[in-house]
């Protein structure tokens, strides 16, 4: 029987060690995981855990990533609770399994520390890894602070295995800023968190021998469509469900999280979106505006990237004079990919209710974004809203040196 | 615990099939033979992962299955992991007591091409057995990627015809020898390793149930004659791999724990390689006399292979 | 033509010719079940006796697949079960140790069966599809002499 530990009621910890403490608590049956900068810290957390009597479960230490997620997938279809955690390469490493998992409707929590991906090699944090993943059939959960690395690993194996769902959820956070720096945290006891997740379920297992299953088959032309469109049905009505887990969240924690995050839109007139610890450093920006200069400054933040919160996005843009969009990830010959969530929502709700609408792409390899290059930018913003239109290129890099990079003027006719 | 007892093949015919008929494998494939003695061989509860493969493909096809057994596939590489992470899950299951029926016997065994083990999957393979996880590996090899129209693996033979290593008018097909899978596998410290054929059920089926009752990652290379990339009638399947274990271009041998290794089949007569090598269409271009050198490196390297599983048997290491 | 043990699970449609139903009916995950109830552990059942589900190859048939079939003569078959252990198909059908006969719902006519049969006439021999049985049988040829060397 696992040791159970007593935590405070503040306790300081980074988003890693916040990540390992809610695997502990929600009782993973199989861990399999390899080590890769910046989240090594979770795993070898865990494995700490593990050697003092913390945990029941299995604990493997595979050969590379694409095997830590292969074993997830196995144990997962064997029937029990499982998760890892992975950054960048790994998470390249692990991708065709990503969308083997998602496939096979497996609820498996992965957490991603976000980090740059090679070439050129690069530690630090920025979302490429989480951008590359978009496709997988993941639920992905947008941490922007250690507590909520920790909220939302709970809130991932809620979603993931409710039956309704059966989906795999990724935990992001972003590389060393939420994942290496100590915050003070408000944790669920272990008795709490687990009565929050509650026990796992199996559907299909392989270790029902009453009921053999067989997982992975082949589809083709005949099949695969369907099979793809289920898939897909499942991941976009997956908001249900998130919003009944986060609902009853709060009613443990008085915590609240939304599918998309807002501060401070009630009124704005120009604001930024984007995702991970900018989204803290933007508000601070935005209140100083406010309170400095006057300009009615705003914040969006996805907490869903997957599902997309397509809905409630185009409700809080609609009527907002000028958004700049920030993409953490280089799109490599194309706009960003927020920007491009945004502009598809934007698409469909009248031509005067639309915001302008800014690509920023930044912070690249760990580069820092600054409360006062935050200010700069919804500055330029309040300037083309002022005018009426985009006065500098569509798409710029923010924080580069060198000369300026941009691309696409407005139409302006 | 079930370990069926095997005195003889009337005996062995008593067990009942877990793998159905309707699939997709080639008339004549041996890769089914190989399927039907394992799952044959024991009645113990089965959870079974497969590379992407013939198997693989053949068997699980929307919306059709053969497996009377659990069983997954996952991709081309991590049949291993993915057992591996099955019997992971078994464990912690069982020490937490949520296995629905906790006593059933269970044994957790996985397929793969010699593609997927000897190139692709290898990786996976070899963490698995390093680990230690309680299962059984079995590779099907055809020595190509069957699958794919007929490729060369690290497991094809010199002088073999593939469609990337071809035979031509200035090749002679593959140049380079063939892994040894077996060896490498005994030197990872998995307790029991072998390499069997299809056509000595007995010894093959009492291979597979030592590999099943031996605790730990235990490794079986099984020659798996393939009728369309062999080139050869599909009816005579049997007929070329008597030929493979005759010519001891396939020897079956058992090692103990890295270190003691066992000859399981002595041929009454031990054939010529190349009455093997005529009866099928990939080593053709072989007895073109130009080619006829390439025939007398693969009898001397079956020559040598064979004096040096004799003197490890007769050394007992 | 089914032959022996045929039941009513067994080759019930062409492999290949299954209904395509939508994207709402498809098995969640691509997940298939084996069997239709609860089974204990099928190496303890019969084929035969078993709920085989709609998504069992069991209940297909790969019949079309052959131009030539085995013939099964219980005559001059001596049990000995090596038809029965390298049938890939699944297609010798052997209970208490003694041979029934073909699975034609499955046998896709390889051959092999005919090639490690070792009594004299061979037990099995490969005849046409269309052949009939009992002509077949009737053609039967007869003990193969030795030939002297």
């Amino acid at each position: 029987m696992a040791e159970k530990m007593e935590l405070q009621e503040v306790e300081v910890w980074d988003g890693n060690y916040a990540a390992a403490q809610a695997l502990r608590q929600a009782q993973v049956d199989v861990v399999a995981a390899y080590p890769i900068t910046p989240s090594t810290p979770i795993v070898e957390t865990y494995g700490a855990f593990v050697a003092n009597g913390y945990v029941d479960g299995e604990f493997v230490m595979v050969e590379s990533e694409h095997a830590a997620m292969s074993g997830c997938v196995g144990a997962a279809a064997a029937g029990g609770r499982v998760a890892t955690a992975t950054s960048s390469q790994g998470f390249m490493l692990m991708i065709e399994v990503l969308y083997q998992a998602s496939g096979m409707r497996l609820p498996i929590v992965l957490n991603v520390v976000n980090r740059a991906i090679a070439s050129p090699l690069n530690v630090r944090g920025d979302h490429g890894d989480m951008y590359a993943g978009r496709d997988s059939g993941w639920v992905q959960l947008d941490a922007f602070n250690a507590q909520e690395a920790y909220d939302l690993n709970l809130c991932a194996f809620k979603i993931g295995e409710d039956i309704n769902v059966r989906l795999p959820v990724m935990v992001h956070q972003d590389g060393f800023v939420t994942s290496h720096t100590a915050q003070n945290i408000h944790p669920l006891s272990d008795d709490e968190a687990y009565a929050f997740i509650g026990d796992y379920k199996p559907v299909d297992e392989m270790l029902d021998f009453s009921k053999p299953v067989t997982y992975g088959a082949q589809t083709e032309e005949d099949w695969h469509y369907e099979h793809k469109a289920k898939q897909h049905r499942a991941l976009m009505d997956s908001y249900v469900v998130i919003d009944r887990v986060f609902d009853e969240f709060e009613k443990k924690t008085g915590r609240r999280y939304k599918r998309l995050e807002t501060y401070m839109m009630e009124d704005a007139e120009v604001a930024i979106l984007a995702l991970g610890s900018t989204v803290e450093t933007s508000i601070l920006a935005a209140k100083q505006l406010r309170e400095e200069e006057g300009i009615k400054a705003g914040i969006i933040a996805p907490r869903t990237f997957r599902p997309f919160p397509f809905e409630e996005l185009r409700e809080v843009l609609s009527g907002l004079k000028c958004v700049a969009v920030l993409d953490r990830s280089c799109p490599m010959g194309a706009m960003g990919a927020l920007y491009n969530e945004t502009c598809g929502a934007l698409a469909t709700i009248p031509a005067d209710q639309r915001p302008l609408v800014t690509n920023f792409i930044y912070g690249l390899g760990g580069r820092d974004f600054s409360v006062e290059e935050a200010k700069r930018i919804m500055r330029e913003q309040k300037g083309h809203a002022d005018v009426g239109y985009i006065t500098t290129p569509i798409q710029q890099f923010s924080g580069l040196r060198g000369p300026k990079l941009g691309f696409f003027e407005s139409k302006r006719s | 615990m079930a370990i069926r007892s095997i005195k003889n093949l009337k005996e062995f015919s008593t067990a009942n099939e877990r793998f159905e008929g309707a699939h997709l494998l080639c008339p004549g494939c041996a890769h089914s033979m190989i399927v039907r003695e394992l799952m044959n061989a024991t009645d113990d509860n089965l959870v079974i992962a497969t590379n992407t493969g013939c198997l693989e493909v053949s068997t699980a096809v929307y919306p059709y299955t053969s497996w009377d057994t659990s069983w997954i596939h996952i991709g081309f590489e991590n049949a291993a992991t993915a057992v591996a992470g099955a019997e992971a899950m078994y464990k912690a299951r069982k020490r937490k007591g949520t296995l629905k029926d906790p006593d059933a016997p269970v044994k957790f065994v996985a397929f793969g091409g010699d593609g997927s083990t000897y190139d692709i999957g290898f990786q996976w393979l070899s963490g698995a057995v390093e680990r230690g996880h309680d299962f059984t590996y079995i590779c099907l090899d055809n020595e190509n990627y069957a699958n794919t129209g007929g490729q060369r693996s690290s497991a094809t033979p010199v002088g073999a015809h593939t469609s990337t290593a071809q035979a031509g008018r200035v090749s002679y097909g593959k140049k380079q020898k063939k892994k040894d899978m077996v060896a490498i596998m005994a030197a990872h410290g998995a307790p029991y390793v072998a390499q069997l054929a299809p056509n000595k059920w007995k010894i093959m089926a009492k291979g597979f149930q030592k590999a099943l009752e031996t605790e730990g990652p235990c490794f079986i290379n099984t020659v798996s004659a393939c009728t369309t990339e062999w080139k050869f009638d599909p009816k005579d399947t049997i007929h070329v791999t008597d030929l493979a274990t005759d010519t001891l271009m396939f020897p079956i041998y058992e090692i103990i724990d890295g270190h003691k290794l066992n000859i399981l089949y002595r041929p009454k007569t031990v054939i010529p390689v190349e009455e093997y090598l005529a009866a099928q269409g990939r080593y053709k271009h072989l007895f073109k006399p130009e080619n006829k050198h390439v025939i007398e490196r693969i009898q001397k390297d079956i020559n040598e292979f064979w004096e040096y599983l004799q003197r490890r048997e007769e050394a007992g290491v | 033509m089914k032959g022996v043990l045929a039941t009513d699970k067994r080759g019930v449609r062409e492999l290949g010719a299954e209904d395509l139903v939508g994207w709402d009916e498809v098995t969640q995950g691509v997940v298939l079940n084996s069997f239709d109830l609860e089974v204990e552990n099928p190496a303890f059942s019969r084929p035969e006796e078993r709920p085989y589900s709609d998504f069992n190859s069991y209940t297909a048939t790969v019949a079309s697949w052959r131009v030539i079939k085995p013939v099964y003569n219980r005559d001059i078959c001596i049990d000995c079960q090596n038809c029965w252990v390298w049938c890939p198909d699944t297609s010798i059908i052997s209970r208490d140790k003694q041979m029934l006969g073909i699975d034609y719902d499955h046998c896709k006519g390889c051959g092999v069966c005919v090639e490690v049969c070792p009594t004299n006439p061979k037990s099995l021999l490969m005849f046409a599809e269309a052949e009939d049985q009992e002509a077949a049988l009737a053609k039967w040829p007869e003990k193969k002499k030795k030939e002297k060397k």
